[in-house]
């Protein structure tokens, strides 16, 4: 049944999409009055979908690549509704809305045969550390999301095109405290997902868990992390320069995602 | 009822003419008075801008005498003001009032203190008793018209003005301007009018950099500012978010490496130059810096223009929507036309459904309470259903337009068009009674209640 609502998320949140793409750059306000319910009814038919499938499987953490893609579909859904309610900035749907939901087409179209039948399922200590680091990748992507369109803006700016086909865009300060706001969350999340991850695998595997390419990987992403809020902090981080060093940071995440199959930790013996 | 508009505006007249037909506001009440006395105006409204003059009057027969009014009151001769006044009536008077209402006639089209112009002095004519219904109906659909041409088209959505544009430009790059700092260097009636529209938008005081320091004291004075020495001005500039300058130097006064220490200071925020001198007080090199936006006049102006060839072409748009509009308003008028002709109808009707159950009054005594009101229903649920068609007939052929088979129709149930019955029926003011039995007072609630009475027979049908 799970699948049922995932398919009906996926056709709001593809509604809101065509809405949203003409709403935002051709100012069409009609449109725009039905990309945000059309979004809001994607995320709860994408939140059903989710606690169905969770509770069905009787574990509560997402399991195997189609539902880590659900969940991700859903927390970067989250963080595009909490900005349009707390800045109004509706283009960033341009972004948002398909990226999610391209990661929702593959869970929606067909099951995920992964079998994960570990104890450790239903451990809270893995739900937070898979769910912490979750929310922390979306934030990185809402982060890299606001310092493109920042840099977007800056050069509309600094051409003086004036051109009405980019007026969409925010002001550079709200896309920088989106970007300042979705880096400090994304950072919190991590230190709590690592932490929370690191104690299971102390407590599971031992010391030898540091070895771990994945391990390495995502220890490396949070110094990453910690490298960007330094460089905001004391230099300021916009424009170019942060599209290089967020873009750079993205690839360390797609790295990590891709370092399950290398990594020994992260897999879990069957039944 | 007829609407004829009046008057002479920027393209027609010179500013001399239009100053001495201009209305003061406290005056406007007054006016508004006497034109509503003059022979011929049923009710009436002026408007009054800096750029136009005008008067819409609607009347029944005789339309008012324009020449001898403004004559009266203005002490203009008609050959004067003859070849700067323009007359419009009916469908082109309310498709002027939707073009003024909507700003595209405005000097700056689709500046937007028009409309609030306009409301105002329909508040005026109201307060004074000068509008009716036909004025009344025309006005609310003229705001409707307006407000659908500011939501449908971007017509109002960009500056056309240097301060404007340097505001506008300023707001996309810092959201709000609410608390941030402005930064005057040098004196100049362009640079203090950017001042004033970025102080209107909240910021925090101005700071006022001369290098006459009195004059520098005497600006901060008129814009609630503070002054600092020209001396001081690298070391203060770090803290404006927006720098206006407008000094008669012959060198730039900021070079790139002036910006960089600025930006170090203040941690890559980033900072707004509007450069309104020439020659220029800021080194071009500065707009390559991350985080720096400089824009000199001639930026702002061709920005403006830009806006400005924007606004034609949703002008163009927006004249589509009013020529519309124009024609919707004119089908609802002629439908409203025949309202006194479906009155008649009604009347004549039911006169003729009383009188007849009068004269079987003794053959039906016989019958129950219950029985008569079954008849009556019957009766009156009849004379409904034959009506419907013909008042249908009827609004079709006054929204077309088409006086024909309006006059046929009329003819054949023996009413005017205008409502009365032509042959009146020998109608007793029970029958009237029995047929409103509230016995609404003015035009306007017989007009109402007959098209309510008309709804409740489709309704039924």
């Amino acid at each position: 049944m799970h699948q049922l609502w995932l398919r009906v998320a996926a056709i709001f949140y593809c509604a809101a999409c065509a809405t949203t793409l003409p709403a935002v750059l051709y100012r069409r306000p009609r449109l725009q009055r039905i990309a945000l319910p059309a979004a809001l009814g994607g995320f709860f038919f994408h939140f059903v979908a989710i606690v169905e499938m969770l509770v069905a499987a009787r574990h509560w953490m997402p399991v195997g690549m189609h539902e880590v893609e659900s969940v991700l579909s859903l927390l970067i859904v989250v963080a595009y509704l909490l900005v349009v309610f707390a800045y109004r900035a509706t283009g960033f749907g341009i972004f948002a809305l398909p990226v999610a939901v391209l990661l929702l087409i593959t869970p929606a179209v067909g099951p995920d045969h992964a079998v994960f039948v570990s104890p450790m399922i239903r451990s809270g200590w893995l739900f937070l550390h898979v769910g912490a680091l979750l929310a922390a990748y979306a934030a990185l992507i809402f982060s890299l999301f606001s310092s493109l369109l920042y840099l977007m803006q800056e050069q509309r700016l600094k051409n003086k095109s004036g051109s009405a086909f980019l007026a969409w865009l925010p002001p550079l300060s709200v896309m920088d405290s989106i970007s300042s706001t979705s880096l400090t969350v994304g950072f919190h999340c991590m230190t709590l997902g690592l932490l929370a991850g690191s104690l299971i695998a102390q407590q599971s595997v031992g010391a030898a868990y540091f070895l771990d390419p994945k391990v390495l990987l995502s220890f490396a992403m949070w110094v990453l992390y910690l490298f960007m809020l330094f460089l905001r902090r004391s230099v300021g981080l916009r424009g170019r320069r942060a599209v290089y060093v967020s873009s750079f940071a993205f690839l360390v995440v797609i790295s990590v995602w891709a370092a399950n199959l290398l990594s020994s930790v992260h897999r879990f013996p069957g039944p | 009822m007829k609407i004829i508009l009046w008057g002479i505006n920027h393209k027609t007249a010179p500013v001399e003419m239009r100053e001495r037909l201009a209305i003061a506001s406290s005056e406007l009440p007054e006016v508004t008075r006497q034109l509503l006395q003059s022979p011929g105006t049923a009710e009436c409204m002026v408007l009054s801008t800096c750029n136009r003059v005008e008067f819409v009057t609607c009347h029944e027969d005789h339309e008012p005498d324009v020449l001898t009014f403004l004559k009266q009151h203005f002490d203009v001769d008609a050959d004067t003001l003859q070849p700067h006044l323009y007359i419009y009536r009916e469908h082109e008077a309310i498709r002027h009032l939707f073009r003024v209402a909507s700003s595209l006639d405005s000097m700056i089209v689709g500046e937007p203190q028009i409309l609030g112009q306009v409301k105002e002095s329909f508040a005026v004519a109201r307060s004074v008793g000068a509008v009716q219904s036909s004025l009344d109906k025309l006005l609310r659909m003229t705001f409707v018209v307006a407000k659908k041409v500011r939501t449908e088209t971007q017509i109002g959505s960009s500056s056309v003005s240097i301060a404007s544009t340097a505001v506008e430009l300023a707001k996309h790059i810092f959201g709000s301007l609410e608390g941030k700092q402005v930064l005057l260097v040098g004196a100049g009636k362009m640079s203090e009018l950017a001042a004033r529209h970025l102080s209107q938008q909240g910021t925090a005081p101005i700071l006022v950099a001369n290098r006459t320091f009195d004059r520098a004291v005497q600006m901060a004075q008129r814009h609630g500012g503070h002054p600092i020495r020209f001396e001081d001005l690298y070391a203060q500039a770090d803290k404006a978010d927006i720098i206006i300058t407008s000094t008669g130097s012959s060198e730039p006064v900021f070079r790139r490496e002036h910006a960089q220490k600025m930006l170090h200071k203040r941690r890559g925020r980033p900072i707004f130059f509007v450069d309104i001198a020439v020659p220029r007080d800021v080194d071009p090199a500065v707009n390559k810096l991350d985080g720096v936006f400089l824009y000199d006049i001639d930026d702002l102006q061709s920005v403006a223009a830009a806006h400005l060839a924007t606004r034609s072409k949703e002008a163009e748009k927006a004249e589509g929507i009013v020529t519309e509009e124009v024609e919707h308003f004119l089908q609802t008028l002629r439908t409203l036309d025949v309202v006194p002709a479906i009155v008649a109808m009604q009347k004549s009707f039911e006169n003729t459904r009383q009188s007849e159950g009068r004269r079987m009054q003794a053959k039906l005594q016989s019958l129950s309470t219950e029985q008569r009101t079954a008849v009556e229903s019957l009766t009156r649920g009849l004379m409904n259903k034959y009506l419907h068609q013909t008042v249908q007939a009827l609004k079709l052929a006054a929204r077309e337009g088409d006086a024909a088979t309006i006059r046929t129709i009329c003819e054949m149930f023996d009413v005017e068009p205008g409502g009365s019955a032509a042959t009146p029926p020998a109608s007793s003011p029970d029958a009237l009674e029995a047929n409103h039995p509230s016995e609404p007072g003015g035009e306007d609630d017989q007009l109402e209640a007959a098209i309510a009475g008309i709804s409740k027979t489709e309704t039924q049908d």
